[in-house]
């Protein structure tokens, strides 16, 4: 299991794409830092609201970066022709998703490392630092987990890498569509549940619940409902199906 | 099964799509198995299926004595170069196979021992550490064979693996092929356009015409089933044309005429020894016989008529 693993973060992290998509991260989080710092110092934003809407946009990227590093995986090796390779060694199929699975959520810890300081930042001298991290983490990896492997049960699948990356983001953007909605929307048991049953939303609303309204992690754990369970589902369908579907072709029959 | 490969009336199918029919073949141990045939004959199908990439719709097949279903266990007794291989352009030689050797279960120190030991052997010693994007089309083939020796396979399977390679190029992997072969005790099966090179490395040929067998035996066999009439040409001095194509109209079984050039008589040979007749009748009209060549008798000729018959 070892061996795939440490491939996969080596390819990704010694002259691949990580470090650089970390760093273009990092540019993002700088950005949005200064703009919301500018915001709390004008009085348009409350101190807790700054770092709420940093956490988010955090969890929110480094999420999609795990779900696009993760739709690249199967369908872009066959694309560059190193699949068949790895697919006559003796290694199970099993192992090959979960170095696959590991490498790409490896992006989303290091985007949650490049965060800390920024949340540390903003966050000091009110006690929000700690609760922040602490739920970034929990909700980040949740969505991460998620979304990587949906990401790479798409990759799987894929008849080519521009198909796996174009139904990836598009899943992405339809789950990220209900966070745009008016609140007027948000409202009543059928937009209530809409939320809770998103586990973007939901992850967010969490995040919202415990940064800007200083609830208890306990509190609203009901939200953490739907990312737990799609992590969990999602997670293991993805090893399964990688285990069982992983092949030379895409498409439904391989 | 003692064969090194064995297989039983493999089928694969795509749907409607029949991509190999009634597969059936034995490799023996250390021999070079040339796998012919024109493009979409099913080779590469076939290497797939024997290779346990794809899983045969029908019919067995064994590889170093393991049953297609242990796919695995075939797996760990094999080596394989796919046709259009890609490889990760950010590795160096060295690295891409050190990461192979580990996949197939060597601790670091063997698979460093054994990468560097199969780079040399293939000529890739002294560009071990560059990186792949800098490798010529011909190195990368090189480090794909490199690559499918990496676990001390008992066969080996090379799928084109001469394809887009300038002649030397050629010249270098064929050799390659038969020291694997030679050194290594390994079976190969090859496949290849290279018919001249298939002539010269392989024991035996396989070829496969619209996903069947057409003919398999040694080279030898091959080409001896070549579908007569065969033809050949005669090269006199260009003032004694005529008077060997008188020689030759006496000949039954032989029809000759001037070829293109001065003294250059082509014949068209009923039977396949008439040829004989043909040189002999010449010299004996005491007309001084420069070259000749039987055309007709080489796998190529083989191949053509029975790639084009089917």
């Amino acid at each position: 299991m070892r061996v795939v693993t440490a491939q996969e973060l080596r390819d990704l992290w010694l002259g691949g794409r990580g470090l650089v998509l970390t760093f273009a991260f990092s540019l993002l989080l700088s950005v949005i830092a200064y703009l919301v710092a500018t915001n709390q110092a004008l009085n348009f934003l409350e101190h807790r609201e700054t770092v709420n809407l940093l956490l988010q946009v955090a969890i929110a990227v480094g999420a999609l970066l795990a779900l696009l590093a993760a739709a690249d995986t199967i369908s872009g090796e066959r694309e560059r022709g190193t699949l068949e390779s790895l697919l006559l060694t003796p290694v199970p199929r099993l192992e090959i998703s979960v170095g696959k699975l590991v490498g790409s959520l490896s992006l989303w810890l290091a985007a949650f490392l490049v965060t800390i300081p920024y949340v540390w930042f903003l966050g000091r001298g009110v006690g929000l630092v700690g609760p922040a991290l602490a739920t970034g983490i929990v909700v980040g990896t949740l969505l991460a987990v998620f979304l990587a492997s949906l990401g790479l049960l798409i990759s799987v699948f894929a008849t080519s890498n521009r198909v796996s990356l174009s139904l990836a983001l598009l899943v992405l953007l339809a789950l990220f569509v209900p966070t745009q909605l008016p609140s007027s929307a948000q409202q009543g048991w059928a937009g209530g549940l809409f939320l809770r049953a998103n586990p973007i939303t939901a992850g967010e609303h969490y995040v919202g619940k415990v940064v800007t309204n200083a609830h208890g992690w306990s509190q609203d754990l009901s939200w953490l409902l739907s990312p737990l369970l799609c992590a969990v589902v999602f997670g293991t369908a993805a090893l399964i199906v990688g285990a069982r579907f992983v092949r030379l072709g895409g498409g439904a029959t391989g | 099964m003692s064969a090194a490969v064995e297989a039983r009336a493999v089928e694969k199918r795509y749907g409607s799509l029949v991509a190999v029919v009634d597969l059936s073949f034995e490799a023996e141990a250390g021999e070079i198995l040339g796998v012919l045939g024109p493009n979409g004959a099913g080779k590469t199908t076939a290497i797939r299926v024997l290779t346990t990439i794809l899983e045969p719709s029908s019919g067995s097949f064994a590889v170093a004595g393991v049953p297609h279903s242990r796919p695995a266990e075939i797996r760990s007794r094999i080596g394989v170069l796919p046709e259009s291989a890609g490889y990760p352009e950010r590795q160096t030689g060295e690295e891409y196979l050190r990461y192979h050797a580990r996949l197939y279960g060597r601790n670091r120190d063997d698979a460093r021992a054994a990468a560097r030991s199969l780079l040399n052997e293939v000529g890739l010693g002294e560009r071990s550490r560059s990186l792949i994007s800098t490798y010529s089309r011909g190195m990368r083939q090189r480090l794909g064979i490199a690559r499918a020796l990496v676990n001390e396979p008992q066969v080996v399977f090379l799928d084109e693996p001469t394809l887009g390679l300038d002649p030397a190029g050629q010249r270098q992997i064929l050799d390659t092929v038969r020291r694997i072969a030679a050194e290594r005790g390994a079976t190969v099966l090859l496949s290849t356009h290279l018919l001249a090179e298939v002539e010269e490395t392989c024991s035996r040929v396989l070829i496969l015409n619209r996903g069947r067998v057409a003919a398999q035996g040694t080279v030898a066999e091959v080409a001896a089933r070549a579908a007569a009439p065969r033809s050949g040409w005669l090269r006199v001095p260009p003032e004694e044309t005529e008077p060997a194509l008188r020689a030759l109209a006496a000949l039954e079984g032989v029809e000759a005429a001037a070829g293109g050039q001065p003294g250059l008589i082509t014949v068209r040979l009923k039977e396949g020894d008439s040829m004989n007749a043909a040189v002999r009748a010449v010299v004996d009209a005491g007309i001084p016989l420069l070259s000749s060549e039987l055309e007709g008798a080489r796998l190529s000729d083989a191949f053509l008529a029975m790639t084009k018959a089917a």
